[in-house]
């Protein structure tokens, strides 16, 4: 029975998860191009050139972050490159995509440290909310999504930590993750013997649970911020033209 | 509330939802990074009074009639009916945003709030709720536009009263008319404001550049972008727009009213003329040496202060500096300035509705700013500002007098 559970989340459930996500960010990205356009330009000044370098800036360095919670800053700056290594990690495990292989896997997991880095930074968002005036201003999806994105990531850094922390180690080699994502994304889905017959199994199981869940909340959450943030940061520098914008 | 009010209050939001807009509500990870950007809180420190707050009010309506999250996970997102306690709650959050902006300075998404209080401001309209008074100023505005002929003898009249006030501070040659008015053809149509501290010293300063200039017969300020009408806020423009079409000028000069100008020169769409603001319209005079100003007539230490629908939303920022060097050595910036600069407090319709015990105490973080600097002037080139500064320093107790920088300008010609 444990089983069959299992592979629900492991292969229809991911199939899912995955068509929802897409489809998702499709549609609520093609509701806002198809939405009536802004007329006038809603840029702030003094006018910085060229905008699209500076909306990039406001973005993947968030200046002004850093300036009014400096502490908040090194976490954010941590949990997001964090988040992009180990979403290449997780791509490097699927076989056709050879050019991310050129690079060791573990690279990407930065031997454990990297799945560290996002659980510490997922703490103190957590620990934060907790505190005025962030508490009042936080929702319930705020701890929701934080939640989540824990829970996923610490069964999942589990299983790099084990090898490390357990003398009896962690026996699923990465070739049985490759072999296993690499079956979906032939659409050959299947669970590999290293994988469903390891006692770990069943955290293998959670943890593609959790990101199933999160891939599902994903395109209905604030998380759309992932794809959202450049455009407001063009509109915000006037990369984003309305009439009259300035020069 | 009523069925049907209710249908059409969802409907005006509807209207409003363009693309940015949805993303502002689709976007904030309510990180509270703007949470102290607003003065009101930085001043009153409740939570009501920051920017993300105040988007959420909007925030939470959205997502419970525009959003799948709304209709099948309500409580997620703290998902919002509308009711009329809801209405109150709007009129709140509407009214105590002055809509400077500060914080979509910060926001690391660059959300604007001002953007987002457009829709509270609309379904305050429509729920009949917002504050009379400037939607009544608003209807004075554009009822002025559609019957121009019994009112414009005496316009030209009152206008012609001022003559001997502008040629106290600039002689002209004679036969000159001190303050033109219906010159076709002219390069600058000025946009004034009721009152002639706003025509006199400007006349001054364009006869002194020995510019080709005419006197529009409307005043500047535009009630509907207070109010937050924007189909009041384009009547109101349209009819200075038409009038420079007319009239067949180059350039419209807009007084020293932050909000006409930035709805002129950034929210009207492309013009058929150029829109400054005549600061700009100093500046370039200075640079093109057509006035000379006397250093020294303005005595004491001098600081500006950035009005926020001219500087941050404007991008007239270093031209009122410009010309405060040609006026004192003994100049200080208020700190923050420029695009960080603290709002005054009296924007957003908030100076015309009055609010003054509102609006002293939400300023508490301006007067402490001021003070600060200890300037003896407080220049400033808007009239809102220049309103809530002096209620400012008389509610504060702070020794400095409250300046137009174009009047400074004008006290300091030269030949």
């Amino acid at each position: 029975m444990l089983d069959k559970i299992y592979y629900v989340i492991m292969v229809p459930m991911v199939y899912a998860a995955v068509s929802v996500f897409v489809i998702g960010v499709i549609s609520r990205s093609i509701r806002i191009v198809l939405a009536p356009r802004q007329k006038t330009t809603l840029q702030v000044f003094p006018v910085k050139r060229p905008a699209w370098f500076h909306a990039l800036i406001d973005t993947f360095l968030l200046p002004t972050v850093r300036t009014i919670r400096p502490v908040m800053w090194i976490f954010a700056m941590v949990f997001h490159g964090a988040l992009v290594l180990l979403v290449i990690g997780h791509l490097e495990l699927i076989g056709d995509l050879r050019a991310l292989q050129a690079i060791p896997h573990q690279v990407f997991l930065g031997g454990g440290l990297v799945g560290l880095a996002l659980t510490v930074s997922l703490l103190f968002f957590l620990v934060s909310r907790f505190k005025t005036p962030y508490r009042e201003i936080s929702v319930p999806e705020d701890y929701f999504l934080l939640l989540l994105l824990l829970l996923t990531v610490l069964s999942g850094s589990h299983m790099d930590w084990a090898k490390y922390l357990s003398s009896a180690g962690f026996d699923i080699p990465v070739s049985g993750y490759r072999e296993y994502l690499s079956s979906l994304f032939t659409l050959h889905p299947g669970v590999p013997a290293v994988i469903a017959e390891s006692p770990h199994y069943v955290l293998v199981a959670l943890h593609i649970f959790f990101a199933n869940l999160f891939l599902l909340v994903f395109p209905f959450s604030k998380i759309m911020h992932t794809f959202f943030a450049i455009p407001l940061n063009l509109v915000r520098r006037g990369g984003i033209r309305g009439a009259n914008t300035a020069p | 509330m009523e069925q049907t009010l209710h249908h059409e209050l969802l409907t005006r939001f509807d209207s409003k939802l363009n693309s940015i807009m949805r993303l502002y509500l689709d976007t904030c990870a309510r990180c509270g990074v703007c949470i102290q950007s607003c003065h009101v809180y930085a001043s009153m420190p409740e939570l009501k009074y920051t920017a993300v707050h105040r988007a959420e009010v909007i925030r939470k309506l959205f997502k419970r009639y525009f959003k799948a999250q709304g209709k099948f996970w309500p409580s997620l997102g703290e998902s919002a009916d509308l009711t009329d306690d809801m209405v109150d709650t709007i009129y709140q959050t509407a009214f105590s945003c002055t809509g400077c902006r500060r914080c979509m300075v910060h926001c690391p998404f660059g959300i604007d709030t001002q953007m987002i209080m457009s829709i509270a401001k609309d379904l305050l309209i429509s729920a009949g709720r917002e504050p009379k008074v400037l939607s009544m100023l608003a209807d004075m505005s554009i009822a002025k536009g559609k019957s121009t002929t019994e009112t414009r003898a005496n316009f030209a009249q009152a206008v012609d009263r001022l003559r001997d006030e502008v040629l106290a501070r600039w002689r002209q040659a004679h036969g000159e008319k001190a303050v033109p008015l219906e010159a076709e053809d002219a390069n600058i149509l000025y946009v004034a404001l009721a009152g002639k501290h706003s025509i006199v010293p400007a006349a001054a300063i364009m006869n002194a550049a020995g510019e080709k200039w005419s006197l529009s017969y409307y005043e500047a300020v535009n009630f509907g972008a207070f109010v937050g009408n924007a189909e009041k806020t384009r009547i109101i423009a349209q009819r200075i727009i038409d009038e420079a079409v007319r009239l067949r000028v180059k350039e419209v000069s807009i007084c020293e009213c932050g909000t006409a100008y930035r709805v002129m020169r950034h929210m009207m769409g492309t013009l058929p003329f150029k829109v400054t603001s005549f600061i700009e319209v100093i500046a370039r005079y200075l640079r093109e040496a057509r006035i000379k100003l006397a250093k020294g007539r303005i005595a004491g230490r001098v600081t500006y202060h950035d009005p926020c629908q001219l500087g941050r939303n404007g991008g007239v920022i270093e031209d009122p500096r410009f010309i405060l060097s040609y006026l004192t050595d003994d100049f200080v910036e208020l700190q923050p300035n420029r695009a960080e600069n603290w709002c005054c407090g009296g924007g957003g319709g908030l100076v015309a509705i009055g609010e003054k015990d509102f609006r002293m105490r939400s300023a508490r973080v301006k007067a402490e700013q001021i003070k600060a600097a200890s300037p003896d002037i407080v220049c400033t080139a808007c009239e809102n500002c220049h309103t809530q500064l002096s209620d400012l320093v008389g509610h504060y107790k702070i020794n400095a007098g409250v300046r137009f920088l174009t009047d400074m300008v004008a006290e300091s010609l030269q030949e």
